[in-house]
């Protein structure tokens, strides 16, 4: 019984290593079904262009955060759609806040918190159709360098590229080398 | 290959039969909680960022990042906690925060908001996805691990978890999911995103034992919101609203679609 259990306890080991890693670059990935996700690059410059855009259709929607009649909706890598959802039968898209690498929100009064790729930014919401960056701190989230979605194929980055600021589902006729 | 798979099969199998080791991680914000006018809006259970009174939390993919935001556009950052790898999402509760990882759940307690302290972390095999918490119960989805993921499919899971004593959470019951993400609770209903492959309504009269009300493969779900009576639902066919009671409602309200 001893045996076994130190057994079980080496094989626990091995199970946490080889069963669940965060990215794996291995062989034993997902199934392959045809796609994949492709980075999104940008520069410095690019990345810290925040501005208010016209609503515009959401393509990849990503997290959703409320504050009262407000419904924000992130469009995964680029931005937020700001809602009108007063009726939740009849919400309206008011503007689109592009916010390069944005994948998180939260809200609080009349701001807005996001990162903006690397940077933690606070954005003052009080008229969502034309918004204003208040404050930016530089650095405070490490890039995440893999999609969000688990379970998924995805091209391993490279920083000489520049900073990853979303991925795409692409069609891929063989599996990249990177999955999680 | 084959050989470590059914080793590693046989492995998770005796340990799932032999323990109730198995936790989920992870959080957003009490979907229950909601205060409407309150200043601070609420998130999906997948969030990273979270805001209670005046600190914002975020989890990186490394750590717990604190600011306090008393002075709302000037956040000061007040802790940082190193948290080893593959953290996914963050969920306050009460006093306390949940954190989720690719290999297990922290819990702090944040009575002092600027210096949340560690009470425990409970490990488990498989990846996972968020936990929500309404009372004494976390709901909490797990989905394998990708490495394992043709070998242990059938093993995704919806657990519910007693944690009315928050260093001993106690796993009550496991129901097989398909490919579970974020999920949100409120009151007697309780729903499950299964990603592309739908959405589950659980009714959960007895929390500890949630009976599946309606599965709308037709809903792709990553992550949901109840709010006021009403279930926002994000996926990646749009942004869907239905209206939702304690009974058997779920009529739909709205959709953006995506185009």
């Amino acid at each position: 019984m001893k045996k076994s259990i130190s057994i079980l306890s080496l094989l626990l080991v091995f199970g946490l290593i080889s069963c669940d890693p965060a990215v794996d670059r291995t062989v034993g990935g997902p199934e392959f079904e045809g796609t994949g996700y492709r980075a999104v690059y940008a520069t410095a410059e690019e990345i810290a262009k925040i501005e208010t855009q016209a609503p515009r259709p959401l393509r990849q929607p990503g997290k959703i955060y409320v504050q009262g009649n407000y419904l924000f909706v992130n469009e995964q890598g680029e931005g937020v759609h700001v809602i009108d959802n007063t009726d939740p039968a009849k919400p309206l898209k008011i503007s689109f806040l592009k916010i390069p690498g944005n994948n998180d929100i939260a809200a609080k009064g009349q701001y807005l918190y996001a990162d903006n790729a690397r940077d933690l930014v606070v954005i003052n919401i009080a008229d969502p159709t034309s918004v204003k960056l208040v404050k930016r701190i530089e650095n405070a989230i490490p890039s995440q360098d893999y999609p969000s979605l688990q379970q998924v194929y995805f091209e391993c980055p490279d920083s000489k590229k520049g900073v990853i600021i979303a991925w795409e589902k692409v069609s891929m006729a063989s599996p990249p080398a990177c999955f999680r | 290959m084959k050989a470590k798979f059914t080793k590693c099969t046989s492995f998770l199998v005796a340990l799932l039969v032999t323990s109730g080791l198995i936790w989920g991680c992870s959080s957003g914000l009490d979907s229950a909680n909601v205060s409407p006018g309150s200043q601070t809006g609420v998130g999906g259970s997948m969030a990273r960022f979270a805001i209670t009174g005046n600190t914002l939390y975020i989890a990186t993919k490394q750590s717990l990042e604190v600011y306090d935001i008393t002075q709302p556009d000037q956040p000061v950052r007040t802790t940082r906690r190193d948290l080893g790898v593959g953290i996914e999402t963050i969920f306050p509760y009460k006093n306390n925060l949940f954190i989720g990882s690719n290999n297990g759940m922290y819990i702090f307690d944040n009575s002092d908001p600027k210096a949340p302290r560690q009470l425990s972390f409970y490990s488990h095999i498989q990846s996972c996805d968020p936990v929500v918490v309404q009372g004494n119960y976390a709901y909490v989805t797990l989905r394998n691990g990708s490495t394992c993921r043709q070998q242990f499919n059938t093993l995704s899971s919806l657990d519910v978890v007693d944690i009315s004593n928050l260093s001993n959470p106690r796993l009550m019951t496991s129901i097989n999911m398909e490919s579970p993400y974020g999920l949100g609770v409120d009151g007697n209903r309780l729903f499950v995103g299964e990603g592309s492959r739908g959405l589950k309504l659980f009714d959960i009269s007895d929390p500890l034992k949630p009976v599946l009300k309606e599965f709308r493969s037709d809903i792709p779900t990553y992550d949901v919101i109840p709010y006021r009576s009403t279930l926002i639902i994000t996926g990646e066919k749009g942004i869907f609203q239905y209206r939702y009671d304690d009974r058997d409602q779920f009529d739909l309200l709205s959709k953006i679609l995506v185009e």
